[in-house]
């Protein structure tokens, strides 16, 4: 069951100790580049989603079990790994694409290990299907990343990283509605410490002239990563659908239509709104039509089917009289 | 002629222990579990003030009964995680997810016997008991085992009644909710052989 208080308790604390970590960092050096302080902003992401999950109290499994497992305990580690040594002045630029699309082509199998996709089990999913599927996924997940990156060169500001934090929160939600609770809760920490960095990145960024148009790869790297993750655990282990979680994927995209040159050159806080606007409205859509379903869902399950007892006797037989409430169910 | 000997030696020996192995092999008659007339059901506590009633529909399953030495008879159950029925689509929609049976990632319960004792109007068989990926060895008690001849076709049944807790499975004991922890497996069974 949902617990609402442990899920503030576990974004609090991620929050709290990805800023501190940071601020941490930031402290004993007081001459942070663009490169280092993407580099600290790992870290504290990392230390944000251990503390936040251990809060969580998610039971995880080692060696990993099921895909969530994977994902928290391979996955993103990996991810972080990848934009910490990408933010080296050492590993050239190549070098770090080169592992992100390592991931990428990756992940969907990782993710997908030893269940009744690959396992031939289940005959809806005979072998080339998973193939396609996954080589599709990786696609997504690579194009989705490069857009990102690229449009964090080219304009850089918090807004991209809060569009993608809007994008995972709503994700996470939409995989709760979905009846996949404990999927949807991994979000929530994901969200906390992403938006904390985001953050304190941000104010130490304002007060360093050397970072001061500073473009944190790092964040919006993860957090596409942390996306992609929940949607596909929660499309191919739980029962959203591939349009909802296409759609959530793909959201953040439309950050690149401030790009026009309508939007392009007004101030940068009207183009962080008009991309969180641009985003938040296929999420709203996508989040009315999950409550919906939700709400259908759960009316057996709670034995308060509300129907007249006609409509009742029309669809089960009998007379009402014989039909009784469904009920603790 | 030394290596002839040798082997018509190896022949001989290789022949007798193909031999003895067919005897032992032909000891056991093998009954296939029938689906027509078996059941697995389970109840679990709801609020702690009743009982929710299941089943699962597809199952299959061997066994191996010898007869002259009851304790090489095997045992062997599969039930398919998908098809649990608690007669209301929606909640067994929502068992099927990843925070209950996560049936995608763990499509089956399995049951594998590694040891097997005669008791008096049964069996006490010990095994690996495979659920949501996690193997727990345990021991049930299998009453039956006598075969009936119906119209050519031999069959043996079996009852036995299981309690498990399902965090000891890797169960998220907060998903579990109104739905206690501890389940009642009931398995009647039934064997036929030709």
């Amino acid at each position: 069951m949902p617990d609402p208080l442990l899920y503030v308790q576990a974004m609090v604390s991620a929050a709290c100790v990805s800023a501190l970590c940071l601020l941490a960092m930031v402290a004993k050096r007081r001459t942070a580049g663009e490169a280092w302080l993407n580099s600290a902003c790992v870290p504290g992401i990392g230390l944000g989603l251990a503390v936040g999950y251990y809060v969580l109290s998610l039971h995880l499994a080692w060696p990993p079990a099921n895909s969530l497992d994977r994902f928290l305990m391979i996955v993103l580690p990996v991810a972080l790994g990848i934009e910490l040594l990408a933010g080296f002045p050492c590993v050239p630029s190549w070098g770090a694409w080169c592992l992100r699309i390592g991931l990428a082509a990756t992940m969907p199998r990782i993710l997908l290990h030893s269940s009744v996709y690959l396992s031939g089990y289940d005959s809806d999913w005979p072998v080339w299907r998973t193939n396609a599927a996954m080589a599709v996924c990786a696609a997504l997940l690579m194009g989705v990343w490069a857009l990102l990156a690229l449009l964090s060169k080219r304009s850089p500001g918090v807004s991209i990283s809060f569009a993608l934090c809007l994008t995972i929160q709503c994700a996470g939600l939409t995989v709760m509605m979905a009846g996949y609770i404990k999927g949807g809760a991994a979000a929530l920490p994901l969200v906390a410490t992403l938006m904390a960095t985001t953050i304190t990145a941000r104010l130490i960024a304002k007060r360093s002239v050397a970072v001061a148009n500073c473009c944190t790869l790092a964040i919006p790297g993860i957090g596409v990563v942390g996306l992609f993750g929940l949607l596909f655990i929660g499309c191919f282990f739980g029962r959203l659908s591939t349009g909802t979680a296409l759609t959530m994927l793909l959201a953040p995209l439309l950050c690149w239509l401030t790009e026009i040159p309508l939007l392009r050159h007004r101030q940068p806080w009207q183009v962080g709104s008009f991309r969180l606007v641009l985003v938040a409205v296929p999420l709203a859509v996508v989040l009315g039509l999950a409550k919906r379903d939700f709400d259908r869902d759960m009316v057996p399950l709670l034995g308060m089917d509300l129907r007249p007892p006609s409509a009742i006797t029309a669809q089960v037989g009998g007379t009402p009289s014989e039909i009784q409430p469904i009920a603790l169910r | 002629m030394r290596r002839n000997v040798s082997v018509w030696v190896l022949t001989l020996v290789i022949g007798t222990i193909v031999c003895v192995g067919e005897k032992s092999a032909s000891a056991a008659d093998e009954y296939d579990y029938d689906l027509v007339h078996s059941s697995v059901s389970f109840k679990s506590r709801h609020l702690g003030i009743s009982w929710i009633h299941g089943r699962f529909n597809d199952v299959s399953g061997k066994f191996s009964l010898d007869r002259e030495q009851p304790s090489k008879s095997t045992f062997k159950l599969t039930i398919k995680t998908d098809s649990v029925d608690t007669a209301n689509k929606a909640r067994d929609e929502h068992l099927r997810q990843p925070d209950y049976f996560d049936t995608k990632q763990f499509p089956t319960i399995e049951f594998k016997s590694t040891s097997t004792k005669v008791i008096k109007g049964g069996y006490e068989v010990t095994g690996d008991f495979t659920m949501h990926g996690t193997t727990q060895k345990i021991t049930i008690v299998l009453m039956g085992g006598e075969e009936h001849d119906f119209k050519g076709i031999k069959r043996v049944a079996f009852s036995t009644e299981l309690a498990l807790k399902r965090s000891d499975y890797g169960f998220d004991k907060r998903a579990i909710g109104a739905i206690g922890d501890k389940a009642l497996i009931i398995i009647d069974c039934e064997g036929v052989r030709k």
